[in-house]
C-alpha cells in the first residue's frame, strides 16, 4: 500500500467513527433531562407572547418549544442536528443565548494550550528518566523512578494540582514554601486563573479573555497585544512582554501538575521499549565497534526505541484533554472542561455536546496525524 | 475424558486424583506467589490492598464516628429532594472533646461548635472560590437552635466582639443545654480571622485527622470513604469485566460481520477522552430515577445470565448425553426448562423487587429474614439446577439426598465446578447480600449510594470497551490452536467452547486489566466527585472530601491531605499489585 492509499483509507475509516460519535452526542442530549425550553425563558416562561390563529394564547415556553422545534420526531431533530453541525452551527446555550461554536472557540485554545505544555514537560521528563531507568536497569535508581513512575500515574491529578498549590502558591507564612517571585502575591507562582486577578472581566460562566481579535491562545495573544489594546485592558502592565510573562508564570502550575503525572507511564512505556531494544542485535553490533556507551544508547538505541512512544501520543493528548478537566478546575481555568463541567450542571445540553463532539474530533485528529506519522517512519505499518 | 462410573466405583482411586489435582493447583499457586514474592513493590501493594480492605471491612469499629447525619435516623435525609436536604449537625465526639480541653482564650465556651457558614468573601464563582482573606466575625445573621428541641433560644444571649474577633456564649445556662446533643448553630459574617482552629483545635485527640466545616471528624470520614471507593472500583472493574469478557469474546469468537459493528462501536468509545465520556453519561444519567436503575441492572442483569447459563448448561451438559438417563426425567426438565427459568426469575422478583422498589406495597420489606429466605431459596435451586447432572436425575427415589448429592458431584474433578457459572452464582449470592441492607430499614445502599450509582453506570459503559478489545485479541490468538479445533469438530456448542475452552486459556491478562481497573475506577470516581457530578454532599467520599475542602484548603490543609493521600494509598496499592501480577501471569516475564 502506498501512503497516499493508507491515508485516504485511514480518513474513510474516520467517517464511521465520526457518524458514530454524533449519533452519541445525539442520544446523550436525548436523555439528559430538563426541557431547554424552560431553561430558555427562566420564570418568564408563564408570558403571553402570542395568540395562535385559533385564538388561544401562546406562551412564552411554547414559543421556545416551537422554535427550537423540540416537538418535532426524534429522526427529524437527528437529521436537522446533523445538517446544522455541518453547516457549523453548533447551538447556543440556553441561559446567555450565546453560540455553542464561540463558546468552544475562546476555551478550546486555552485547554490546548495547556495539553500542550504540559506534554512539553511530560515527554522530555518521561523520555530521559526511562532512559536513565533502562540502561541502570535493576539497579537503585531504576527502582526508586519506577517507583515513582507508578505513584505518579496512581495520584488525583486535582489533588496533586492542590498540592502544588498549596506548596508552590502560597507565601511560606501559611505553609508554602518560596518566596513570592514574578510579583505573584502569595508563592512563587499564581494560584488561579489564566492571568493577574487585574485583567479578569466579570466572570459569566463562559468567560474570554479576548473576546473579539487574537487567536485565542492567550500566549500567543499576550505577545502579539499592541500597546493602544494594552491601554484598553484593565491591567497593571504596560507592556505585553509583562503581560506575556505573566501569562506564562499563570501556566507553570496547571501545567506541571498535567505533565507530571502524565510522564509517569510515559517513562514506564520508554523504559520497556528501550529495554527491548538494548538486546537487539545491532546494539550488540554498536557495542562490539567499541562505540562509546553514550553513543550506543542515545544515537543506536534511542531512535528505534522512540517509535512506540511516538505512537501513544494520540493516546496521550487524549488523556491530557481529560486530566485538564480536573486541573482546569482546580486552578479556575475557563478551558473546555470548565465548560463541559458547567454545562453538565446547568444541563445544558447542547454544551454538553459540543465539548464531546470537539474533544473526540481533537482526539480523532491527533491519533491520525500519529498514524500517517508512524506509517512514514515504518513502511511496515502500511502493509497491514 | 473424566469417567464418572469409574470414579464412583474406585472411590480411593478418584481421592488420589482429586489430592494430585489439589496438590497441583497448590503447586502452581505456590510457584506464582514465588515469583510474586521477589518483587518488593508488589509485596508493598498487598499489603497497601489488604490494609484497605481492612480498614473498609472494619470502618464501623475503626471510626470515631458515623459520617452521616445520625446512626439512629432511620429518616431519608440524604434524598436527591434538595428540600429535605439539611446541612449536618456537628461532630458531638469532637466538639465535646474540644470544650474540655481548649485553651484558646480567643474561643470561650462553645465557640469549637459554631459552623461557619460561607455566606460572602468568596472570590469568583463559588465552584473555584477561595477564602483568600483571614475572617472575623462581623454580624451575626442567624441563630437556630438545634436541640434540645422546645428550648427556646434567647438571641441575646450571643453576642459578638468584632474586636477581638470572637463569640461570647452569656448564658451558662445555654452553654449547658448546647453542650451535648449539637447545641447552636451560628451563621455570621466574617472577616480577618484564622479559621484552622476551629476545625483543628489543638489537642484534639478524638479526631486525629482534625474536622471539616461542618464538624465532621475527617478520620472517620477517610475510613468510611475505603468502604465507598473499593465498593465502587470493585463494583465497577466487575462489571466492565463481564460486559467486556462477553461482548469481547463474541466479537472474537465469530469475527466477520458482527466483529466489525462490534469494533466500530467500541472505536466510537475510544474516540471520546474517558473522564469527558463518563461526564456526559453522569448527566444523561440524572433523568434515570435513582431507584430503578440499580433495581433494574442489579435483578435483571443476574436473571438474564443465570438464565443464559441454565440454558447452556443443560442443553450441553445434560442433553448431549443419551445413554442410561431417564427419558421421562429428561423429557420432563428439557420441556420445561423454560418455565423452570421463568419460575426461577419470578421467585427473584416477588422475593427482590418489592424488598427494594415497593416497600409499602408488600409490608414485608423491612424484614431481612425475608429477603435473606427468598434470596437463598433462589440460590440454592440454582445452585442446585446448576450441579445438576445426568446422575442426579438417573438415581432412584430411595437414596438418601445427601448420598444423591455427593454421587452426582463428580469427585474426581472438583474444579471442574469453579467455572463461570458457578462464579456467577456466588457473585449473584454477594449482591444479594449486600441489597439486602440492615434489619428494620430500607435498602440503604441504594439510598446513600444514590449518586454514586449514576458515577458507577457511567463508568461502566465508559469501561467495557477497553476489556472487548483485550478479550477480543486474547480470543483470536486462542481461537486458532488445535484444542479449540478439537472440541469444534465433537460438536460442543460455540458458548461451552467459549466458557471451557477459550476464556479459561484468556484469563491472565484479564486478571492484571483487572487489579489495575480497580486503581483507575476509583480515580476516575473520585474525580467525577470532586467535580460535583459524583457523590451527593456530606457522603464520605474522598474526592468530594477534597472538592469540600477547597473554600480554605490553604487555611485548613488537613481537610484536604488525608482523603487524597487514601486515594493515593489505595490507587497504587492495586497499580503495584496488578503489576506483581503481570510479573506472575506474563510467560515472558517469567524466569
Amino acid at each position: 500500500m502506498k501512503l497516499h492509499e493508507f491515508v485516504v483509507r485511514r480518513l474513510l475509516l474516520l467517517i464511521p467513527v465520526m457518524i458514530g460519535v454524533a449519533v452519541f452526542t445525539f442520544a446523550v442530549a436525548q436523555i439528559i433531562p430538563g426541557d431547554p425550553a424552560a431553561l430558555q425563558c427562566g420564570d418568564k416562561c408563564g408570558l403571553i407572547v402570542g395568540y395562535t390563529d385559533e385564538g388561544d394564547p401562546i406562551t412564552a415556553h411554547q414559543a421556545n418549544r416551537e422554535r427550537l422545534r423540540l416537538d418535532d420526531p426524534v429522526s427529524l431533530q437527528f437529521e436537522r442536528y446533523i445538517t446544522d453541525l455541518i453547516n457549523g452551527d453548533w447551538g447556543e446555550s440556553q441561559k446567555n443565548g450565546r453560540p455553542v461554536l464561540d463558546i468552544i472557540k475562546t476555551s478550546a485554545p486555552v485547554t490546548l494550550e495547556m495539553a500542550f505544555f504540559s506534554l512539553m514537560i511530560a515527554y522530555p521528563l518521561g523520555i530521559l528518566l526511562g532512559i536513565i531507568s533502562a540502561v541502570r536497569q535493576d539497579r537503585m535508581f531504576d527502582h526508586v523512578s519506577r517507583f515513582f513512575a507508578i505513584a505518579f500515574v496512581s495520584l488525583p491529578i486535582f489533588w496533586f494540582a492542590m498540592l502544588l498549590q498549596l506548596y508552590f502558591a502560597t507565601g511560606p507564612e501559611v505553609g508554602g514554601i518560596c518566596d513570592p517571585i514574578f510579583g505573584t502575591e502569595g508563592g512563587c507562582f499564581p494560584i488561579f486563573d489564566r492571568h493577574h486577578q487585574s485583567y479578569t472581566y466579570p466572570l459569566d460562566g463562559y468567560h474570554s479573555f479576548y473576546p473579539e481579535s487574537g487567536t485565542g491562545f492567550h500566549l500567543i495573544d499576550s505577545w502579539f497585544v499592541t500597546d493602544a489594546k494594552l491601554a484598553e485592558l484593565p491591567s497593571e502592565f504596560d507592556t505585553n512582554r509583562e503581560l506575556f510573562m505573566d501569562t506564562l508564570t499563570h501556566l507553570v502550575l496547571p501545567c506541571s501538575a498535567l505533565g507530571i503525572a502524565s510522564s509517569g507511564s510515559l517513562l514506564r512505556y520508554m523504559r520497556a521499549s528501550l529495554l527491548e531494544v538494548l538486546h537487539e542485535d545491532y546494539v550488540r553490533t554498536a557495542r562490539a565497534k567499541g562505540l562509546s556507551e553514550f553513543r550506543v544508547v542515545v544515537v543506536h538505541a534511542c531512535r528505534n526505541a522512540m517509535v512506540p512512544i511516538v505512537t501513544i501520543l494520540g493516546f496521550s493528548i487524549g488523556g491530557a484533554i481529560g486530566g485538564a478537566v480536573l486541573t482546569e478546575s482546580v486552578f479556575g481555568i475557563h478551558g473546555m472542561g470548565t465548560v463541559a463541567v458547567l454545562g453538565i450542571l446547568q444541563l445544558e445540553y447542547q454544551i454538553v455536546m459540543g465539548v464531546t463532539l470537539l474533544t473526540s474530533v481533537i482526539f480523532l485528529l491527533s491519533n491520525l496525524i500519529v498514524d500517517i506519522a508512524y506509517a512514514i517512519v515504518d513502511p511496515r505499518v502500511r502493509l497491514e | 475424558m473424566r469417567d464418572w462410573g469409574e470414579g464412583r466405583k474406585d472411590r480411593g482411586e478418584s481421592r488420589k486424583r482429586l489430592l494430585e489435582s489439589l496438590s497441583m493447583s497448590i503447586n502452581n499457586l505456590g510457584r506464582g506467589w514465588k515469583i510474586y514474592r521477589r518483587s518488593l513493590l508488589a509485596m508493598l501493594g498487598l499489603l497497601m490492598v489488604l490494609s484497605v480492605s481492612m480498614v473498609a471491612i472494619f470502618a464501623d469499629e475503626i471510626a470515631v464516628q458515623h459520617p452521616y447525619r445520625n446512626l439512629t435516623d432511620t429518616e431519608d435525609k440524604w434524598s436527591n429532594n434538595p428540600d429535605q436536604q439539611e446541612s449536618p449537625p456537628f461532630s458531638e465526639e469532637c466538639s465535646l472533646r474540644a470544650q474540655k480541653i481548649t485553651t484558646n482564650p480567643r474561643s470561650p465556651l462553645f465557640s469549637e461548635t459554631v459552623v461557619a457558614e460561607s455566606v460572602n468573601k468568596v472570590s469568583g464563582s463559588i465552584a473555584y472560590g477561595y477564602f483568600t482573606d483571614v475572617l472575623s466575625v462581623t454580624e451575626i445573621i442567624k441563630i437556630e437552635s438545634v436541640s434540645p428541641p422546645g428550648y427556646d433560644q434567647d438571641i441575646s444571649l450571643i453576642t459578638v466582639d468584632p474586636n477581638n474577633s470572637s463569640i461570647f456564649v452569656l448564658s451558662p445556662e445555654l452553654y449547658e443545654n448546647s453542650s451535648y446533643s449539637a447545641g447552636v448553630w451560628i451563621t455570621y459574617l466574617y472577616e480577618n480571622e484564622d479559621m484552622s482552629h476551629w476545625w483543628m483545635p489543638e489537642g484534639y485527640d478524638t479526631c486525629i485527622f482534625g474536622t471539616n466545616k461542618e464538624g465532621h471528624d475527617v478520620f472517620s470520614k477517610v475510613v468510611y470513604g475505603a468502604r465507598v471507593s473499593l465498593t465502587i472500583g470493585i463494583t465497577v472493574a466487575t462489571l466492565t469485566v463481564t460486559i467486556g469478557t462477553i461482548v469481547g469474546s463474541i466479537s472474537g469468537y465469530y469475527g466477520g460481520r458482527v466483529d466489525e459493528v462490534i469494533m466500530r462501536i467500541c472505536d466510537v468509545f475510544f474516540a471520546i477522552p474517558g473522564l469527558i465520556l463518563a461526564m456526559a453519561f453522569v448527566a444523561a444519567m440524572r433523568s434515570v430515577s435513582s431507584l430503578t436503575l440499580p433495581v433494574w441492572l442489579g435483578v435483571l442483569l443476574p436473571v438474564l445470565m443465570l438464565a443464559y447459563f441454565l440454558n447452556a448448561h443443560l442443553s450441553t451438559t445434560v442433553l448431549s448425553r443419551d445413554d442410561k438417563v431417564s427419558d421421562q426425567a429428561m423429557g420432563l426438565l428439557m420441556r420445561n426448562r423454560a418455565s423452570l427459568v421463568g419460575l426461577l426469575a419470578f421467585l427473584f422478583f416477588v422475593g427482590w423487587l418489592p424488598a427494594i422498589a415497593w416497600p409499602d406495597f408488600f409490608g414485608f420489606s423491612q424484614n431481612r429474614g425475608w429477603r435473606l429466605i427468598s434470596s437463598l431459596t433462589v440460590i440454592v435451586l440454582l445452585s442446585a439446577i446448576l450441579l445438576a447432572d445426568r446422575e442426579l436425575l438417573e438415581l432412584r427415589l430411595n437414596n438418601g439426598v445427601m448420598r444423591r448429592l455427593s454421587s452426582s458431584f463428580d469427585w474426581t474433578n472438583p474444579w471442574r465446578y469453579l467455572n463461570f457459572r458457578t462464579v456467577v452464582v456466588f457473585l449473584s449470592m454477594a449482591i444479594l447480600f449486600k441489597l439486602s441492607g440492615n434489619e428494620g430499614s430500607e435498602i440503604i445502599l441504594i439510598k446513600d449510594f444514590d449518586k454514586l450509582w449514576q458515577v458507577q453506570f457511567a463508568l461502566i459503559f465508559t469501561g467495557w470497551p477497553g476489556y472487548a478489545r483485550l478479550i477480543r485479541g486474547q480470543v483470536l490468538y486462542v481461537k486458532e490452536m488445535a484444542f479449540v479445533e478439537a472440541a469444534r469438530s465433537v460438536g460442543a456448542p460455540p458458548s461451552r467452547i467459549m466458557f471451557r475452552h477459550i476464556l479459561p486459556n484468556a484469563w491472565a491478562p484479564l486478571l492484571v486489566a483487572f487489579t489495575l481497573d480497580i486503581g483507575g475506577t476509583i480515580l476516575s470516581a473520585s474525580g467525577l466527585s470532586f467535580l460535583g457530578l459524583g457523590a451527593a454532599p456530606y457522603t464520605a467520599e474522598w474526592g468530594l472530601m477534597i472538592s469540600e475542602s477547597r473554600v480554605a484548603f490553604q487555611r485548613a490543609p488537613h481537610m484536604m491531605l488525608y482523603p487524597g493521600l487514601a486515594i493515593a494509598v489505595t490507587v497504587l496499592g492495586f497499580n503495584l499489585l496488578g503489576d506483581g501480577l503481570r510479573d506472575v501471569v506474563d510467560p515472558k516475564n517469567r524466569r
